[in-house]
Parts: structure tokens; sequence; C-alpha cells
């Protein structure tokens, strides 16, 4: 981990709170995480009204889990008290003993635990996603709400709905284990890949926090698969996030404008997130099953790989085919797969793919779709098809930078 | 080198409602203003304490402020300034306003 002396890490708070979290509700138990959080919360109040006048302490990561641990343990205590003054010198309760907060092994357990627990399959999948991120990525409801386009008070309803699942259910932070962990991870991964793709796809709005979910998304990921539970699936989707999230900063250029794959300039792609991107593509061969996550990761992979436009688009388009099938003819790989059939086959062949597609309805107001389509009717030379495609991609729901795309790429159509 | 005496009040739930990430922003702004050359010091005051006043024999002890002003005394910073306008002046980015809060400048006397 880096270390600046007397700045902050980037987003500390955020990152610990998870942790904390994790810790606070192991103490006081699951059916109480409402309370856990509070106690975060109130620990990192105490740091605002602090730390301003007497600076920020060498290790503002220890003074937040102290603060926090000795809250919990001052209410456990009182708790023992009361219930042994009302038993009349019963037995005393157990007592918990917190652990250091050097024993990082520890806190590392109980924020694994807690991802666990917020991805639970028993809670419905909107319901985890909300979960996961605040508590185990402490973001907060406003956050949230921005990063998915929704109200607050629907965010606020998905908590609800998911600690009453907790406590109803009887949810706990048990580590999963054997027969256990396999249909555990899935519904981890499955959380971990949403949140992902909601924030590399950012189809409206120009928010950063958007940005913030791929972020979130992997250091959740990364945490899991630097544990003993690690999975060659959960490497291979962590390898699909860092190498997709190492292309981020070309995505934009210095106009805020989208730039297309081909003509990124890949000295901006992130050195350190391609590596680890890699190091987990390694991990992931191990076993024998391939996933879903597992062809994403060899796609996300061949791209970085083909830096400079020289992507081994055969290879891609087989892993393409291979996901299509696998994802159960989904509309959304189709698309994928169609543009990788453009590059190997002709755009003949790619619009053929795309027709196919018509029939989706949601696939007609997507403006992906609409704009691959006016792409390969414009490399035949069928401009007005591919101006009228162009025209409908911007009637659909698309963030900023793609609409100025959009708009070049129908005047380069209506000009020449 | 004069002195002068910065003394922050705020609503005691002013920062309820931040999240972890918000609150960290808060955090580094205030620290980062602490660093600046001309503060010589400051201390966070921690609430409600107690009001004392003249009572009939001995006199009456009230609960700290907070009940009865929704801005309390949050803490204090000492800076040196050589007016009264240029406290005032480095004082004007202080992240407190922004937060919401209220900052009096007082003079120390002699300094």
């Amino acid at each position: 981990m880096k270390e600046e002396t007397g700045e902050l890490l980037e987003h500390l708070f955020r990152q610990i709170s998870g942790r904390l979290t994790g810790h606070v509700t192991r103490l006081l138990g699951p059916a109480r995480l409402d309370l856990a959080e509070e106690i975060v919360q109130e620990s990192m109040l105490r740091a605002l009204e602090t730390w301003p006048y007497q600076g920020t302490p060498e290790n503002p990561a220890g003074w937040l889990f102290r603060t926090a641990r000795n809250r919990a343990m001052d209410l456990l205590r009182h708790e023992s008290m009361a219930e042994r003054k009302h038993a009349q010198e019963g037995p005393a309760a157990v007592t918990v003993e917190p652990p250091d907060f050097e024993d990082d092994a520890q806190i590392r357990d109980d924020e694994l635990r807690m991802i666990f627990m917020c991805c639970h399959p028993e809670i419905a999948r909107d319901a985890r996603v909300a979960l996961s991120l605040k508590i185990a990525g402490g973001f907060s409801v406003r956050e949230i709400a921005r990063a998915f386009l929704t109200e607050e008070a629907t965010i606020a309803q998905r908590l609800v709905r998911a600690k009453r699942q907790i406590r109803e259910k009887g949810l706990g932070l048990e580590m999963p284990r054997g027969a256990d962990l396999a249909g555990r991870m899935e519904a981890a991964l499955e959380v971990l890949y949403f949140v992902f793709n909601e924030g590399y796809a950012a189809h409206e709005g120009e928010d950063l926090v958007r940005r913030d979910l791929c972020v979130e998304a992997l250091r959740l990921g990364l945490a899991l698969a630097e544990s003993e539970v690690a999975r060659p699936e959960l490497h291979a989707l962590v390898a699909m996030m860092a190498l997709q999230a190492a292309r981020l900063p070309a995505r934009v250029d210095a106009l805020g404008d989208l730039v297309l794959l081909e003509d990124q300039d890949s000295s901006k792609w992130d050195r350190e997130l391609i590596g680890l991107g890699f190091h987990h593509f390694d991990l992931s061969i191990a076993g024998d099953e391939v996933s879903e996550y597992h062809l994403q990761a060899a796609i996300a992979a061949a791209h970085v790989r083909g830096a400079g436009g020289a992507a081994d688009w055969e290879m891609i388009l087989e892993q393409y085919d291979r996901l299509w099938e696998m994802s159960g003819w989904s509309p959304v790989v189709a698309l994928n797969r169609a543009v990788a059939v453009g590059k190997v086959r002709g755009a003949e062949e790619a619009l053929a793919a795309l027709d196919g597609l018509e029939r989706d309805a949601p696939m007609r107001q997507y403006h992906l779709f609409l704009a691959a389509r006016g792409h390969f009717l414009r490399e035949l030379g069928r401009r007005e098809e591919a101006a009228r495609c162009y025209r409908a991609a911007l009637e659909c729901r698309c963030s900023e930078p793609e609409r100025r795309l959009l708009r070049r790429k129908l005047g380069e159509c209506e000009v020449s | 080198m004069a002195q002068y005496l910065l003394l922050l009040y705020q609503d005691p739930k002013w920062m309820q409602n931040l999240s972890p990430e918000e609150m960290q922003k808060a955090v580094e702004k205030y620290t980062a203003w602490m660093k600046k050359s001309f503060t010589k010091g400051g201390q966070r005051l921690s609430g409600p304490g107690k009001v004392m006043r003249p009572g009939e024999g001995k006199p009456r002890v009230v609960d700290g402020p907070y009940s009865e002003t929704k801005e309390a005394l949050g803490g204090y910073y000492l800076i040196e300034a050589a007016s009264e306008e240029e406290a005032v002046t480095l004082t004007m980015d202080h992240p407190h306003l922004e937060y919401g809060g209220t900052i009096e400048v007082r003079h120390v006397f002699g300094t």
C-alpha cells in the first residue's frame, strides 16, 4: 500500500468503511447491521471534528478502527452488564476479544465475510447490488442513486429490503466453504460484474461517480482474489475488469470526446492495471472450466495485446462465438460479436448478423446497435441509410461524449 | 506580526449527511488549510460543555450552549497577519465557510 506522509490515501474513508462495518458487524451480530453502520459513521464524524485541528494522525486507518471498535466494545460491555444485573449474578456474558488493528489478516477476513453477506444469493439482485455498494463499498445512498440514475428513495427501499432479508433469513457472516462456495461466489461475481459494467458503460451523463463504480468493483474483486477462496472464474473477472479499466484513461480525448478503441493512444493505458490484469489472467487458466468471465477476459486481453489496431480479430470472434452461445444468445453479446464479424468477414456479413437483432425491441432503441449498423452501412457506401441510423441513434438515451461522436459520424455521412 | 484568533462556529449536525468520500474531502480541505504558513496552531473544543452564570447565592451551571443556539463553537485557530484586513483576506478561502460554518476573526490584544 502506498504511504504518503500526512496525506490521506485516495478514497481511504470510503474503502475502510467496508472493513470497519465488517468488523463491527461481527462484534455486534449481522442482525444489527444498522447499528454497525451508525458506529462507523460516528467514528468518521469524530475524525472530521478532530483532525482539522489536531492534524491527521500518523495512522488514519488505525485511528478510525480504534474509535469504531471502542464504541462497539463499550456497547457490548454495557449490554452484558445490564444482562448480568437482569439475571442477578448469573454467569458473565461471553466477552469478545477484539484483535489489534495490526492484525490485518483478521480485518481482511471481516471484509471478505461482509462482501459475501452483502452478495448473498438469498437477497434479490438489485438489493444485493445496492447493499454491497453501501456496506462493502462505503457509498452513500445519494452516491448510489446518482451512479444508477435512480431516485434516492428507490435505493433506500432496496437497502431496507436487503437488511430485512438478512434478519428474517438469518444470513450471517460465515465464510462460505466447500459445496456452498461455488454458488456464493457466483452471486458475488454477478454483483461485481454488474457494478463494473454499470460504471464502464456510462450511457448517460458525465458523472465521475460512475467511474468510481469500476474502481470499487475491481477493488472488491481483488480483495476476494487475494484470499484463499479465490477461484479461476474470479481471477478471470478480475483480469477482465483490470484490462478494461486500464484503457479508461484513453477512452476520452482532451476535449472530452470519446475515442474509439482502434484510435486510442495506447501509451495512455494504465501499465499497472495491465500487469495486474495479465497476472490474474494467468491465474484464471488453472482448472478446466471455462466461464463467461474467462471469455470476456480473453477478449479484453486480445484488445490490449492488439494496441495500435493490430488486434487478433479472428481470435476475438472465436471467443465471441463461444460467449454468445454460453450467454444463451444474449443480444448484447450478439451486438459485440457483429462488430468482430465485420472486422474478420467484412461489412456485408456484419450487417447480416445485425439483422438478426432487429427483432429484439430494446435493441432497436439502443444507440450502440444503431451506431454499429450505421458504421457498416457507411462502409458499404450506403450513406443515406447510414445517416438514418445515426439520426435514430441520436434519439436514444446516451452520454454526452457519445452524442458528440454520433453527431460527428452523422456529419461525415451527410457531407461527402 | 499581530496574531488573530479564528473562532469557528457550526451547526453540530452539519456533517451528518456526508458520505465517507465527502467526509474525507472535508478533512483534507481543513488539514490543508491548517498547514498554511501563517497558521500557528489550533484546537478542537469538544461539546457540549457547561455554561456558568451568576445565580442566587451560588453560580448557576447549565449544559453547554448546544441546546440554546443552533451554532456552537467547535474550535479555534491562531494565525499571524499584518492587519485585521489581511487576517480576513487570508481566511476568505477557509473550507469552514464552504461547509456553512461561521468564523469570527478577533485580534489578540498586545500582539
